[in-house]
């Protein structure tokens, strides 16, 4: 039972994707301008990356190892694509931000990275919670990116502004370039905190 | 089984079952996304058009202007596909509504244009699509720039500099609004008047 929850806690900090493994950094520059956009599109991972894992993981003793990578797209590109039309059709104000990036869960390496390391060799309940804790690691970390650039570049958080209409903001974060500062700031903290944890155990 | 048929098979399932399931979900969400478009313009169309009470769709995509619109030459440099009528409670139209398209700096901007039928003039508009930069031609979003178009007609310059100011640090999106609310005006008020 400890195996199992390992598998689901490396996610969210020792592996988490986006601030240890910095993999899928594409969608976490783009889409993070604000900390809805993040949850919104850390969790639209999260349920393609669970889907995938646990079907890659039923499928691995069938799937060919010459077609594996194949078989992975296929699959990814499915409910990557179920994704998309069922958020248009339930949640179109969220598709209208997110729109264009869903289609690109497709390519992300995290969906990729972990069929190809994990799923295809471990049973289908550890791959499950390697998906959701995977995921859940993404999510927060673009929720947290997307509060610290809406605050500062927008003055607000979760849409809610807290300060006047006219206030200056910092503009910058708002743009590609903070996204790259706030990672890079947020790497480095969490290097700090996980040191310091170290030495203290 | 030989691999090389097995590794047909096996691919060809999977794509197989993929396609399936991809059509029945497409088949079962398609309905409800085009219903959720058509409820988002008439929000925005009620939005501009104030005065109205029920809207007409006048031609909703080039396919329907092929048919509705007798004057083949015109058809294909109409600027503007999207039209629609408002009506009051007597059934009086009261006035139009387009969809104007201009170049951004991000992609296309598409406004939302409603004009009084009577007088001419434009009673307000309303960014419907764009892909600018967050916090700097977004802001054509705001009512402060979008209200600079209230009261315009067709005899009016619409032009940036002239009669419409610039949002600071946004000049492409901002000429990409004027020349999306300008490009569809007229082509717009010759199929009311002849829709009439």
């Amino acid at each position: 039972m400890g195996g199992l929850m390992k598998e689901f806690f490396k996610g969210l900090w020792n592996d988490n994707p986006t601030f240890r493994l910095q993999i899928g950094l594409c969608p976490v520059l783009a889409v993070t301008s604000s900390a809805l956009n993040g949850l919104g599109m850390g969790l639209a991972t999260t349920f393609v990356l669970i889907c995938s894992s646990v079907l890659i993981s039923l499928l691995k003793n069938v799937i060919p190892s010459k077609v594996r990578i194949p078989c992975y797209i296929i699959v990814i590109a499915t409910f990557s694509t179920i994704v998309d039309l069922v958020m248009h059709a339930f949640l179109p104000d969220l598709h209208r931000v997110l729109g264009i990036f869903i289609p690109l869960i497709v390519v992300n390496c995290i969906l990729m990275g972990r069929a190809e390391a994990f799923a295809s060799k471990n049973s289908v309940v550890s791959s499950a919670l390697d998906g959701l804790g995977m995921g859940l690691g993404f999510t927060w970390a673009l929720t947290l990116i997307g509060a610290i650039r809406e605050i500062l570049g927008s003055g607000s958080i979760f849409n809610h502004k807290f300060v006047a209409d006219t206030a200056a903001t910092f503009g910058f974060f708002s743009l590609p370039p903070g996204a790259f500062v706030t990672v890079g700031i947020l790497i480095a903290g969490m290097n700090i905190i996980s040191a310091r944890l170290r030495k203290a155990s | 089984m030989n691999e090389s048929v097995r590794m047909i098979v096996v691919l060809t399932v999977i794509a197989m079952v993929s396609g399936g399931l991809l059509a029945w979900v497409n088949d079962w969400t398609g309905a409800i996304i085009s219903e959720n478009q058509l409820q988002a313009m008439m929000a925005s169309i009620q939005e501009v058009l104030p005065t109205a009470t029920r809207v007409e769709i006048l031609s909703s995509s080039p396919s329907t202007l092929v048919e509705e619109d007798p004057d083949q030459a015109r058809e294909v440099e109409q600027a503007t596909t999207e039209m629609f009528i408002g009506f009051d409670d007597n059934d009086r139209p009261v006035g139009y509504a387009f969809v104007g398209e201009g170049p951004g700096y991000g992609g296309a901007v598409r406004v939302l244009v409603g004009v009084d039928g009577a007088s001419g003039k434009i009673l307000g508009i309303s960014i419907v699509s764009h892909a600018e930069t967050p916090g700097l031609g977004s802001r054509i979003e705001e009512e402060s720039f979008r209200s600079q178009f209230v009261g315009k007609t067709l005899n009016d310059p619409i032009a940036l500099g002239r009669d419409i100011d610039a949002l600071t640090g946004a000049t492409v999106s901002s000429r990409a609004v004027v020349q999306a609310v300008r490009t569809g005006f007229e082509d717009a008020s010759i199929a009311y008047e002849r829709s009439r």
